[in-house]
């Protein structure tokens, strides 16, 4: 295994809070919201695990050998969890998982009725492809048929947030606008001045 | 190819500006040293980015010195020959050539013809870039007949036109391993984004030459700005995520520069119509 400090970019007598700040954003830039069904999720999801062993190994040998609390790591759960009235439909999301995407829309226009979920997937095939305006208009056709589903929702807020979505490096923030993780901030009244703070 | 993919000089670090000028000279020696005297012509900022991109990872960069093309009385800093920029300039070679005959069958015999005369003197480096590269060489061929055979039929899709073009850069690194999934996903996008940039570009120009663009087939004679845009921004978001999982050394903070303050920058000219004046500006110029 890598040296622990040298996978969070930190020297060895980096003070603790030095480390956990190194953690945060590197938790942050290899979070699972922004590689949601991402060909390539499962980098993002192994860099996760490497920064979540480094952290703990840190924090246990820092405690003396005891081990104390454990991060609170934040968990890669890939793929589509949610269960399915159609063991087509089933079979469609774990061909998605497993990247076989030509066998998956094959199967898919074997389903004759097309109902919400028939477009959910349509779209999240498109947007592994990288077809992303056909992933857009799957999704809105998705979320019209059935405005209650949460994954749908979920899976068209990402692709209309555009430029203000996913993770940037700090000092890249400003031409965004707002860094979606402080915007939840902005919104409330919780800036000094008390209103919105851009 | 375009100039589109630049880095936005006011935020670069000097150090960054440097290696980004060194690539760049680099480049440019690269493929004097390789295809001959005229060969230069084909420098660009797109295949700078991409030869930063391809570069084998680097804690430091110590760069040598060359005399420039442009005014041989002069010495710069360059960056030593390399395989990633001589992988670079091969591609921007077959590139350009291919680009090059497109519009000799385009432009009809007599509006042809300077791409006629352009192509018969690039056409023994062609040659030999295509043996170096065949692969690519193959892929750029196909994909450009792919998307004149789309154009022809009037494709409503905008996925599937910008798809070959997407496809066609995806094909400028190596696909193996973790690395080359990380380059092929950026460099997809990064060719769908390229190619959605220049159909807006291009938008009412073809318009009043009643050509097919993509963007009005798409969303009518005068496109949609709004949805265009929204769409351009989610490829910059897959761009953005591939890069943070690579590994790219000292030119991490360049290539970071050019993605997520370059990129935005460009799309918003080229949205408001200040792209063409901006286009033309040299980005080493002190005063921009």
């Amino acid at each position: 295994m890598r040296d622990p400090y040298s996978v969070l970019g930190v020297s060895q007598n980096a003070s603790d809070d030095e480390v956990k700040k190194a953690y945060r954003e590197l938790a942050r830039k290899y979070h699972p919201d922004n590689y949601q069904n991402n060909p390539l999720a499962d980098l993002a999801e192994e860099k996760m695990k490497e920064i979540n062993e480094a952290y703990d190994t840190i924090t246990k040998q820092r405690a003396g050998g005891y081990s104390g609390s454990s991060p609170g790591s934040y968990g890669y759960q890939q793929g589509y969890a949610s269960a399915t009235a159609n063991p087509a439909y089933a079979r469609i999301r774990n061909l998605i998982n497993a990247g076989d995407l030509n066998q998956a829309e094959q199967l898919l226009y074997e389903v004759g009725q097309k109902d919400g979920e028939w477009y959910f997937l349509s779209g999240s095939i498109a947007y592994r492809k990288g077809w992303l305006d056909e992933a857009l208009q799957n999704y809105t056709r998705a979320v019209q048929l059935e405005p209650n589903n949460v994954e749908y929702r979920q899976a068209l807020a990402v692709m209309q947030r555009g430029s203000m979505g996913g993770y940037r490096p700090a000092g890249y923030t400003s031409s965004a606008g707002c860094d979606p993780c402080t915007a939840y901030l902005c919104c409330s009244c919780l800036t000094p001045w008390g209103g919105p703070c851009c | 190819m375009f100039g589109y993919v630049r880095p936005f000089r006011p935020e670069l670090k000097c150090r960054d500006y440097d290696l980004y000028r060194a690539t760049y000279c680099g480049l440019c020696r690269c493929l004097r040293r390789r295809y001959g005297l005229i060969a230069p012509l084909l420098l660009n900022f797109d295949f700078t980015f991409l030869a930063l991109l391809l570069w084998e990872p680097e804690e430091t960069f110590i760069p040598c010195r060359g005399r420039c093309h442009g005014n041989p009385l002069r010495k710069l800093p360059m960056c030593p020959d390399s395989p990633a920029l001589e992988l670079a300039a091969d591609e921007s070679v077959i590139l350009a050539w291919w680009k090059l005959r497109d519009s000799v069958q385009d432009d009809g015999l007599w509006r042809g013809l300077p791409a006629r005369a352009l192509s018969g003197i690039l056409k023994p480096a062609y040659k030999k870039a295509a043996r170096r590269c065949p692969e690519f060489d193959r892929t750029v061929r196909a994909c450009l007949e792919e998307l004149a055979a789309l154009e022809r039929e009037n494709c409503s899709s905008l996925d599937r036109t910008a798809d070959t073009f997407a496809r066609l850069l995806r094909a400028a690194a190596p696909c193996d391993g973790a690395r080359g999934r990380v380059l092929s996903q950026l460099l997809y996008h990064l060719g769908r984004w390229i190619y959605l940039a220049d159909a807006r570009d291009d938008l009412e120009e073809d318009k009043l030459a009643g050509r097919y663009n993509p963007a009005a087939a798409r969303y009518g004679p005068d496109g949609d700005d709004g949805a265009l845009g929204l769409t351009m921004d989610n490829s910059l978001a897959q761009i953005g995520a591939a890069l943070q999982l690579g590994d790219f050394g000292c030119r991490t903070p360049l290539l970071e520069n050019i993605v997520y303050l370059g990129l935005p920058l460009v799309q918003r000219a080229v949205f408001d119509g200040s792209w063409k004046e901006i286009k033309k500006q040299k980005i080493w110029r002190n005063d921009t």
